[in-house]
C-alpha cells in the first residue's frame, strides 16, 4: 500500500499503539511483585525509623529490617471513637481504600478539612512502640494534599502525647527539587523535640519562614520552612492540624494521655 | 563514514550536547550526582538505541503525515519499560532521579536522532549512530557530575573523598555546584573551549547586524 494512503497511515498508528501498549503492559504487569515487594521493604523501613529502634542512618538488611517490622504492636483505631479497635486486621488494613468506601469512609466536613482529603478512613493503624512495658512512641499516619500530589506520612510522637518524636513523608510527587525537600532528612529531624499542642490543648505545630529566637516560646512549636516549597510547607502545617484535630487523632491522643495503654501480652514477647 | 565513526564522531567533532547544544534540561537536573549520571546514561543510551533501530526497521512503512507520532510512541514506550525495570530493580537510584528518566521522552537527542538518522539509513547504521549519541551524552553527563559531586560535595559516587569542613575536614565545598545553575556554566565553559579549540564548531551568525541592509537599501 502507497505510504500516501490515509488507510496505511490508520494501520501503521494502530499496529504500533497495540504492539507499544502490549510491551508497556507486559512491563508493568510482570513488574508487579517487585514493586509491590519495594513498596512493602520502603513502607517498613520507613516506620522502623521513626520507631527509634534502628540507629539513624543505619541500613539493616531487609529480612532482618522485616523480621523487627513484623514484631512491632500495630492497632487499629476508631478515628472517631478515640479507641483502639480489636475487631479489625491492621495488616491487611488498606487505609486508602477504605477512605472511599462507603461502610469504612467518612466525609470531611468542608470547614474542617485543612488537609483537603475530601474523604477519610473511619480507622486506621497506629503503630506503638515499646520498651520494657513503657511506652516510648505512637506512630500515627498521615496525609494531606500538597501542591500537585497527595502527601503520605507519618507522625511519631513521645509518650506524652505531644512532643515530636520523629516524622517522615514517604509518598509525594512533588516540585522536584523545591516541595520534595520535605523528604530531606536532615529537614525532618529538626521536627523532633517539637511540641504539637499549646497549653489549650489545640494543635499549633507549624513550618513556617523567618528567624526566630531558638528558646522562645515560638520556636517550641516550628520548623523551618523550606526555601521554594512555601505552599508545600503550608501544606504540611495544614495537614498535622488536621490529623491532631479534632476531626483526626485528638480524641484517641487525649485519652490515651489520661489512660495510658499497656503492653498486650502477644506483642510484649516479641517472639510470636 | 565506516561504522566506527559513527560512534566516535558524536563523542566530540558531533557531541549533542555541545555542539547541537540538546537534552540540556536533564544535564542541568541530575548531575550533581555522579551515581545518578551514569544511570541517566545507560537509560537514555537504551532508549535511543531501541528506537533507533525500532524506527529504521519500520522506516520504509512510515507515513510522513503520522512520522511523529510513531516515533513519539515508539519513544515514550521503551522509556516506560525502562522505568519500569529501574524502580524495580534500582528502587533508591530510581527514586533520586525522581521524574527525569520519564522526561527522557522529551529528552530532543532522541526525538532528534530517530528524524536525522534512523528515518534515512540502515539498522546497522542507525545502531551505530545511537550508541555514538548515547555515549557523547554520558561523556558529558560524566564529566559534569564528577566536577559538580567532587567539588560541591566532596565525594563521588556517595563516596566520601575529600572530607568536608561541616564534619570536621579541611574541605570548604562549593554550595553553588549542588544547584542546577552550576551545570550550565560548566557546560558553557566546555561549549566555549570545545569551541575555541575547533573552530569550526563555531555557529554562523543567525542574523545580521539591522544597520547593514538599510545601508544597501539606500543606495
Amino acid at each position: 500500500m502507497d505510504n500516501n494512503d490515509p488507510r496505511k497511515a490508520v494501520i501503521v498508528v494502530a499496529l504500533v499503539a497495540v504492539v507499544c501498549s502490549s510491551l508497556v503492559s507486559a512491563a508493568v504487569v510482570l513488574l508487579r511483585p517487585v514493586h509491590l515487594n519495594n513498596q512493602l521493604l520502603e513502607r517498613s523501613r520507613n516506620i522502623m525509623q521513626l520507631t527509634g529502634l534502628i540507629e539513624p542512618g543505619q541500613t539493616l538488611e531487609d529480612a532482618k529490617m522485616l523480621a523487627l517490622f513484623k514484631r512491632l504492636d500495630v492497632r487499629m483505631v476508631d478515628i472517631d471513637q478515640g479507641a483502639f479497635d480489636g475487631s479489625m486486621d491492621p495488616k491487611t488494613f488498606d487505609q486508602r481504600r477504605a477512605a472511599g468506601d462507603p461502610q469504612l469512609g467518612v466525609a470531611v466536613p468542608a470547614g474542617r478539612d485543612l488537609a483537603r482529603l475530601g474523604t477519610r478512613s473511619r480507622y486506621a493503624p497506629v503503630y506503638l512502640v515499646w520498651d520494657e512495658n513503657q511506652l516510648q512512641r505512637i506512630i500515627l499516619p498521615i496525609r494531606g494534599a500538597g501542591m500537585w500530589s497527595m502527601l503520605y506520612g507519618y507522625l511519631a510522637l513521645e509518650s506524652d502525647m505531644n512532643t515530636v518524636a520523629a516524622a517522615s513523608f514517604y509518598e509525594q510527587t512533588e516540585t522536584p527539587g523545591l516541595g520534595d525537600q520535605i523528604t530531606r532528612p536532615d529537614w525532618l529531624a529538626k521536627w523532633r523535640g517539637r511540641k504539637v499542642y499549646d497549653e489549650l490543648g489545640d494543635p499549633v505545630f507549624a513550618v513556617g519562614p523567618g528567624r526566630i529566637a531558638p528558646d522562645s516560646s515560638a520556636a517550641l512549636h516550628r520548623v523551618d520552612a523550606l526555601t521554594g516549597a512555601t505552599i508545600t510547607g503550608d501544606a504540611v502545617t495544614s495537614l498535622v492540624h488536621y490529623w491532631l484535630g479534632p476531626h483526626g487523632f485528638q480524641l484517641l491522643l487525649n485519652q490515651l494521655r489520661e489512660q495510658p495503654p499497656t503492653q498486650a501480652a502477644t506483642a510484649a514477647g516479641g517472639d510470636s | 563514514m565506516s561504522l566506527k565513526q559513527y560512534v566516535t564522531a558524536p563523542l566530540l567533532k558531533e557531541n549533542p550536547v555541545t555542539l547541537h547544544v540538546l537534552g540540556i534540561c536533564a544535564a542541568l537536573a541530575i548531575t550533581n550526582s555522579l551515581t545518578s549520571s551514569l544511570i541517566m546514561s545507560v537509560a537514555l543510551t537504551t532508549v535511543l538505541i531501541i528506537s533507533n533501530a525500532t524506527i529504521s526497521l519500520i522506516r520504509h512503512h512510515l507515513p510522513n503525515s503520522v512520522r511523529m507520532i510513531v516515533q513519539i510512541t515508539i519513544i515514550a514506550s521503551s522509556v516506560t519499560v525502562i522505568d519500569q525495570l529501574l524502580t524495580a530493580y534500582l528502587p533508591t537510584a530510581a527514586s533520586a532521579l525522581s521524574v527525569y528518566i520519564s522526561l527522557i521522552v522529551t529528552n530532543c537527542i532522541v526525538l532528534g536522532r530517530a528524524e536525522a538518522c534512523a528515518m534515512n539509513h540502515g539498522v546497522r547504521r542507525s545502531i551505530a549512530d545511537a550508541i555514538g549519541n548515547g555515549l557523547g551524552y554520558s561523556a558529558i553527563l560524566i564529566f559534569v557530575a564528577t566536577i559538580r559531586e567532587l567539588f560541591g560535595n566532596g565525594s563521588l559516587m556517595g563516596v566520601k573523598i575529600l572530607e568536608l569542613a561541616r564534619d570536621g575536614g579541611w574541605f570548604q565545598p562549593n554550595e553553588m555546584l549542588m544547584l542546577a545553575p552550576s551545570a550550565f556554566f560548566i557546560i558553557g565553559f566546555m561549549v566555549w573551549g570545545i569551541r575555541s579549540w575547533k573552530p569550526e564548531q563555531r555557529e554562523q551568525p543567525e542574523f545580521k547586524s539591522m544597520v547593514a541592509p538599510r545601508e544597501v537599501e539606500g543606495q
